[in-house]
């Protein structure tokens, strides 16, 4: 046995031994802090649909959140009235009866009309923004990234300020590295400066069916989560971007922003833990004085 | 100067943090070990974007009358609109779905002689296709086409005026570097792309204005 092997072996030991495993990771459940879920390309109505959001019920004893971030593809197929129960409002009845909201993003099977949905808080608007506690949202129609949008956007991200988080969300992933799809090479092209420009902290977003986290990109968290209807099994082609993924069953992210720290964990339908961390506010270009 | 951000991210398990950074001083410094990796080596993913194509010119003929054509759809789009009960947010798709379906019967009904070429004039048609191909042959055709093959464009699907757009087909987004240098619309329409169609869609009543057939090239993409 090489000496290579041997540190390797005895340095596995120790972590199996004493390890700290990830499913022991504590969200600090501040008491001012902002507390939400996110899920992508839900809208089946299957029964993998009413299992992941169950165990987003169960979680939610232990952590819990307010709202919901839908990361698009909210309903697949048809948008007749028992659609809009079938996809959406049965699988989430137990949620929205707690009041937790929800705020959608249209994804490319989502129909226009889903805009105004009460239950989706868009209140007829394809993009939108909101804000909770010191986080400002920004819901954004990747389908249509026109110039107005565009406009629109960097007024906003202008508007919020540089001492808050700024949080996208759309359906169309930056960066991916799932098989079926890929990134959206073309929408970073216009959306990437402006977000470097400024100060965007976090980008979710869905389409891939799987779940990735994305190594910071020009000081940018990306999160794809696709998974929380759909599942692309081993549809995950990690490369060097990838920091971590699941691709092996359906999964749903938790989140809390607390002061300056981001903390998530992505858990599977099943309850298991498959990623978390902590992410530290990063200081903006345009919050630093010359 | 821009300052770079700061960024850190802690994995809450320390023991295995603290036995990977000792196992890849260790390879490092026996120098036998596979390389640490590195968030800031190129990448296909991260590469730097090629200069936009210049934008074709918005005021020229083809696209004026499109856009006047555009406006006077929109007219009719809000005359008809004045008569269906105003849609709010609501807890009730039925009154949704009913909505869309009233709005556009009323559309259709108005324009039932509605043909192709009506909005997309012989003139519009010259420009548009000048943009489109312009978007996609210049050094951002990659990115263009990738967009147009991540919706998995249905090759054979052809959408005809007055058709409700068909639930089953979901949207393709139009790359968005060449929405930019396309005539802007009002809220009520939108481009889309279908196949290698490039359509305009009353987003509202869910209904094809009009279609230009054979703009996008999508040879070679997988139709599914």
């Amino acid at each position: 046995m090489t000496l290579r092997r041997r540190v390797f072996l005895i340095g596995l030991f120790l972590v199996l031994a004493t390890g700290q495993r990830a499913d022991e990771f504590k969200f600090p459940l501040k008491s001012n802090s902002v507390r939400f879920a996110a899920i992508g390309d839900m809208g089946t109505g299957n029964k993998a649909e009413f299992e992941t959001s169950e165990q987003m019920n169960q979680q939610r004893k232990n952590f819990p959140f307010d709202f919901v971030l839908a990361l698009g593809d909210n309903l697949y197929g048809g948008h007749s009235p028992s659609d809009f129960e079938k996809k959406f409002a049965n699988p989430y009845k137990a949620l929205l009866d707690a009041g937790v909201k929800f705020y959608a993003a249209l994804g490319n099977h989502d129909d226009a009309s889903e805009r105004f949905y009460k239950p989706f808080n868009m209140n007829g608007a394809n993009y939108y923004s909101f804000k909770k506690g010191n986080v400002h949202f920004f819901a954004l129609d990747s389908n249509y990234m026109d110039p107005k949008q565009l406009d629109w956007l960097q007024k906003q991200l202008e508007g919020a300020g540089s001492n808050d988080w700024k949080i996208c969300f759309f359906h169309h992933p930056l960066y991916s590295s799932a098989r079926k799809h890929g990134p959206a090479t073309d929408l970073r092209l216009l959306l990437e400066p402006i977000f470097v420009k400024y100060g965007v902290n976090v980008v979710f977003a869905g389409h891939e069916h799987v779940y990735e986290r994305i190594l910071p990109q020009k000081g940018i968290y990306y999160f794809t989560e696709g998974s929380s209807g759909q599942l692309r099994a081993r549809g995950l082609e990690r490369s060097n971007i990838t920091a971590n993924g699941f691709d092996a069953d359906r999964s749903f992210m938790l989140v809390e922003v607390a002061d300056d720290q981001m903390y998530f964990e992505t858990v599977s339908r099943t309850g298991k833990v498959v990623d978390s961390g902590v992410i530290q506010r990063q200081q903006t270009a345009s919050a630093v004085k010359p | 100067m821009k300052a770079r951000p700061r960024i850190t991210i802690q994995i809450r398990s320390a023991p295995l943090l603290a036995f990977a950074v000792f196992a890849v001083s260790f390879y490092a410094s026996v120098g036998q070990g596979s390389q640490a990796q590195n968030p800031q080596s190129p990448n296909p993913q991260t590469q730097n974007q090629p200069a936009p194509n210049p934008p074709p010119d918005l005021k020229s003929p083809g696209f004026q009358e499109f856009s006047d054509r555009v406006q006077k759809y929109v007219q009719l789009h809000k005359s008809v609109e004045a008569t269906v009960p105003k849609l709010k947010a609501t807890n009730e798709p039925e009154l949704i779905v009913a909505h869309q379906k009233i709005l556009a019967r009323k559309i259709k009904a108005a324009r039932a002689h509605a043909k192709p070429g009506d909005i997309f004039t012989p003139a519009a048609k010259e420009d548009f296709l000048k943009a489109v191909s312009s978007e996609f042959q210049g050094p951002q055709a990659p990115h263009a086409k990738a967009t147009i093959k991540q919706g998995a464009p249905l090759g054979k699907v052809h959408l005809h005026v007055n058709e409700i757009y068909p639930e089953s087909i979901p949207y393709t987004s139009v790359p968005p570097t060449m929405l930019q240098k396309l005539p802007k619309l009002p809220e009520e329409v939108a481009y889309r792309a279908v196949g290698s169609d490039l359509v305009l869609l009353d987003v509202k009543a869910n209904l094809v204005v009009d279609s230009l057939p054979g703009v996008i090239p999508i040879e070679g993409m997988n139709g599914q």
